[in-house]
């Protein structure tokens, strides 16, 4: 168990050096979210290799630490799952290698990532069946 | 009623028993959150609790002993609040479960007797969701059309566009009388005499107000007022609207039921007098013993002492506040607003703001505060906010202050 402030280290950590952040110019799947009460939003550029695992990642957003930080966080997690992988992704690792004590009050902040990236498999059918890439909001 | 020996401001704090428990230990509370609820004294919290333990039963009709004090009781709310806001008659207090109920119920009965396709509302660009969302439900029922005050860059309403807007003859002029954002205290007196003028009918959204400073519906010269139990130091669960009688008599209830009627037969029924008819069902009968222990407790302290300590607080905290680098208050100078100061710090989400100063036991509210398209007029996804009542001090603005200092070291 991290302390609160090796909690609050990792975190700020994440948010002022994220990993992956900025567009992928060849992302084969665009998902993006968001929390409207808090204007917290999120945009996961995925591309998949033939076999339909993660190969690349990056992520674009806006809002607080938590929010920011905690998409960093996934960005580490992702490579070479598969979007089923994906949907089943649970949230309590994040949650506690975020800092529970920490992200208890902002669970929303903290899980909105991992929220996204689990509408990653549906966003796709969903972009499959109109012939376009929509982006439809979590809150 | 009981005449209660005027208290000083100093000695209030320790009437509130949630202000004397730490946060965590060794953290006292600094709650700065009274616009979204006030603390309850000692006197509203016994009220309720003698009320459930001496006298509860169902209101009105009944025999036994209980239940005649358990009506005396909730009428004698009635009585307190109609005295709180000079209302002319205690038939025309109704106690509805908070200000929206309030608002959503002429909206939902005068609106949809009153108002037709085309016709125009105004609203204003600062308004609690409370306050918008019943009208738009309303507009996309009937087809009228929604206007709106435009806000200033200072926060304030911008009254020579709202003259304009009274050239398209309003049928309802609706607005809230403080901002819970930016404390902006309307000038309703005069915005509802030029309503008048125009031929609409005016709403107040009072949630802000009622709790602050002395309103009196007669000169105020508005035709309904809403507000809240729970901001005024009464309990959540209930809340008031009062209108003009006119008005009430040609309303229809919204909700039928037991309590809202004369007489009923197997087919049809004939409707109580008000404020009964819209009171269907056993009313929050606890809750209004609360809010009418809330009114004398305001009343022993005084509205305009209270009025005075918010005033001197803001003024105090704004003065604080602006010495912050990187903070920015919104809204007017200190004696035009109430006790309320949303602010941003540059470069740190008002989330994270609150969650700093949470650790040092002070609460404040993060987010839109229930009022989207104001935070969009001033292009903010979110503000931080703190807020005073009658029982905060000018240490804990300190200690807002120095916890501003600390989010900014964190996030240096």
């Amino acid at each position: 168990m991290p302390t609160r402030q090796e909690s609050i280290d990792f975190i700020l950590d994440h948010y002022e050096h994220p990993r992956h952040r900025g567009a992928l110019a060849d992302a084969s799947l665009v998902v993006r979210g968001g929390n409207p009460g808090c204007g917290d939003v999120l945009t996961f550029y995925l591309r998949l290799d033939a076999g339909g695992r993660v190969a690349a990642v990056s992520f674009e957003g806006e809002g607080c630490t938590i929010s920011q930080a905690a998409a960093s966080v996934m960005t580490e997690k992702v490579l070479g799952l598969s979007l089923a992988e994906l949907t089943a992704l649970p949230q309590d690792p994040l949650i506690e290698e975020l800092g529970r004590d920490v992200v208890s009050t902002r669970i929303r902040c903290a899980t909105l990532a991992v929220n996204i990236l689990k509408t990653a498999e549906q966003q796709q059918r969903t972009a499959a069946a109109r012939g376009a890439a929509p982006a439809p909001e979590v809150s | 009623m009981p005449v209660l020996p005027q208290r000083s401001l100093a000695e209030c704090r320790a009437d509130f028993p949630i202000l004397q428990r730490e946060v965590r230990p060794g953290v006292p509370l600094v709650y700065l959150d009274s616009t979204a609820t006030a603390q309850k004294p000692a006197a509203v919290i016994d009220a309720m609790d003698r009320y459930y333990r001496l006298s509860n039963a169902n209101v009105h009709r009944g025999i036994h002993t209980l239940a005649e004090e358990a009506t005396a009781l909730y009428e004698a709310a009635r009585d307190r609040v109609q005295a709180f806001i000079n209302a002319g008659s205690r038939k025309d207090v109704i106690f509805t479960r908070n200000a929206s109920e309030s608002i959503n119920l002429v909206a939902l009965t005068w609106g949809r007797r009153t108002i037709k396709s085309g016709d125009v509302i105004v609203l204003t660009e600062m308004e609690h969701h409370s306050n918008l969302v019943p009208w738009q439900m309303l507009a996309a029922e009937t087809g009228a059309r929604l206007e709106f005050i435009r806000v200033t860059d200072q926060g304030e309403l911008d009254l020579e566009q709202y003259a304009q807007l009274l050239r398209l003859e309003p049928k309802l002029v609706a607005l809230t009388h403080m901002s819970n954002v930016l404390g902006t205290i309307n000038p309703v007196t005069e915005i509802a005499r030029q309503a008048h003028a125009a031929g609409a009918v005016v709403l107040v959204d009072g949630a802000q107000s009622v709790p602050h400073f002395a309103v009196d519906v007669q000169t105020l010269g508005v035709d309904f007022l809403a507000f809240s139990g729970h901001k005024m130091c009464g309990p959540t669960g209930i809340g008031v609207l009062w209108g003009r009688p006119a008005l009430l008599e040609a309303m229809p209830p919204l909700l039928g039921g037991g309590d809202m009627i004369k007489r009923v037969y197997l087919r049809e029924f004939k409707v109580a007098d008000r404020p009964y008819k819209f009171e269907a069902g056993t009313p929050a009968i606890a809750e209004a013993v609360g809010l009418g222990a809330a009114v004398d407790y305001l009343q022993s302290v005084g509205l305009d002492a209270i009025a005075a300590h918010e005033q001197e607080l803001i003024a105090y905290a704004l003065e604080r506040l602006e010495e912050v680098p990187g903070v920015k208050v919104y809204g007017p100078s200190a004696a035009k607003k109430g006790g309320v100061a949303a602010f941003t710090l540059d470069g740190v989400h008002p989330h994270d703001v609150a969650q700093v100063l949470d650790r040092d036991g002070i609460a404040v509210r993060a987010g839109h505060h229930c009022a989207m398209p104001l935070h969009d007029r001033f292009e903010l996804p979110a503000t931080t906010r703190a807020s005073f009542y009658l029982y905060n001090t000018p240490a804990e603005v300190d200690k807002l202050v120095a916890g501003l200092y600390k989010v900014k070291q964190l996030f240096g």
